[in-house]
């Protein structure tokens, strides 16, 4: 529900793919196709005497080397910071405000995201089914949506989460004067153990059936 | 679901991958590699010696590419177009999450496969009153399928286990719809 630009994770991606194929492909064919190996072998010490001339041409004052090397160090500092750019913008979105209400003439009402956060929170704590719950607010399209993640105990129904989970939000609705788009996340967690066991005890006549965290 | 709002674009972010960490890696490598060229390059310009090579001899390396012996910019070529063609599937698959929709008339709700499964798995041990243990479930993008471990000596109730389990997702109201399986091991166990 972050702001990440995922088309343009993919476009880059995809660029970045095309771009080291090509080369790739273009280092393979010069080293194994008679064809282009001849022609680069013909071409390259033109080119290179280009690059060099080129080079010459800009000295950097009485140094010996060339303003050309600059350039490719300018070139090379731009990609850079614009990957860096790119890598910091990943994520974010999250919002402090849920709504912003003109309830008089004189003034309005401006709630704050925390309000709904830790009234949810709060309230989905009386259910059993729910082990932990975590609330934030994230804008989407100019709106302020709640995202509830919740991770519920093994075998619980996923439907009864949802229920549980509708209640609190119909009460937030209620509280608020108004409905507040919401994201439910139903997780589990429960991979985490490498093998299972449930253990059946018996005591008193009766039998209790006990999950091992092992 | 809320008619006044647009839960379609949420819901397609939460069950497909960002591709972040992908997008992240590739940027991370060739700002690595752009910082090794870089610094060559000061290096050869303030008279130093060099890293690995100077950059001129990168680029005769380069020129010569057409006279040096094939192996390694076969190699090289190969690893290259391999990882080309990887990057590319990245970007173009859709990435699809371990995940699934619920219908809500509240919220928009994603829950994780495993959720489904373990919910089914217990469903179905109850159903067929079976030990927990004798049944894994794996949920797929259109298919679950129990797996039952038979124990030996006690019938086993497939048709319960099957309705249950049926009901169960039709109860769910998932999207993409789950349609369920029972398969019975051909080996049982012995029980306890």
């Amino acid at each position: 529900m972050n702001n990440t630009n995922r088309a343009l994770n993919r476009i880059f991606t995809a660029l970045l793919g095309l771009l080291t194929l090509l080369v790739g492909g273009a280092i393979g064919a010069v080293a194994t196709v008679p064809g282009i190996r001849a022609a680069y072998r013909k071409a390259a010490p033109a080119t290179r005497d280009d690059v060099i001339g080129w080079l010459k041409s800009i000295p950097l004052f009485d140094s010996g080397t060339s303003w050309g090397w600059i350039a490719v160090l300018a070139v090379l500092v731009l990609i850079v910071v614009l990957l860096l750019f790119f890598i910091f913008r990943q994520g974010g979105g999250r919002h402090d405000l849920l709504f912003t209400e003109e309830t008089t003439p004189e003034g309005s009402t401006v709630i704050d995201a925390d309000l709904a956060e830790h009234a949810v929170q709060h309230d989905l704590g009386r259910h059993p089914e729910l082990l932990t719950s975590r609330v934030s607010t994230y804008e989407v399209n100019d709106t302020a949506v709640l995202k509830i993640a919740v991770t519920c105990r093994r075998g619980v129904s996923p439907r009864d989460v949802t229920t549980a989970i509708e209640d609190t939000l119909t009460a937030l609705d209620a509280l608020l004067g108004r409905e507040v788009p919401a994201l439910i996340h139903i997780s589990g967690g429960f991979r985490v153990r490498l093998s299972r066991s449930t253990r059946v005890q018996q005591g008193a006549g009766s039998t209790t059936e006990r999950e091992s965290f092992a | 679901m809320s008619i006044h709002y647009p839960y379609r674009r949420i819901l397609r972010r939460e069950t497909h991958s960002p591709r972040s960490v992908v997008a992240i890696t590739a940027a991370v490598i060739v700002i690595i590699l752009c910082a090794y060229v870089g610094t060559e390059v000061i290096l050869a310009m303030v008279g130093h010696r060099a890293l690995l090579a100077p950059p001129q001899d990168m680029l005769t390396a380069l020129g010569d590419l057409g006279t040096a012996p094939i192996g390694l910019p076969i190699i090289i070529g190969i690893l290259l177009v391999v990882l080309g063609l990887l990057l590319i599937v990245a970007a173009v698959t859709p990435g699809r999450r371990a995940r699934h929709r619920l219908t809500s008339s509240r919220a928009a709700v994603v829950v994780d496969d495993e959720v489904i499964a373990s919910s089914l798995a217990r469903s179905a041990a109850h159903a067929g009153n079976i030990d927990p243990d004798t049944v894994v479930v794996s949920v797929s993008s259109r298919r679950a399928t129990v797996h039952v471990t038979p124990t030996s000596g006690v019938p086993l109730r497939e048709e319960e286990i099957s309705r249950a389990v049926a009901e169960q997702l039709a109860g769910l109201g998932l999207d993409p719809p789950i349609h369920s399986e029972v398969r019975v091991a051909l080996h049982g166990r012995v029980g306890s």
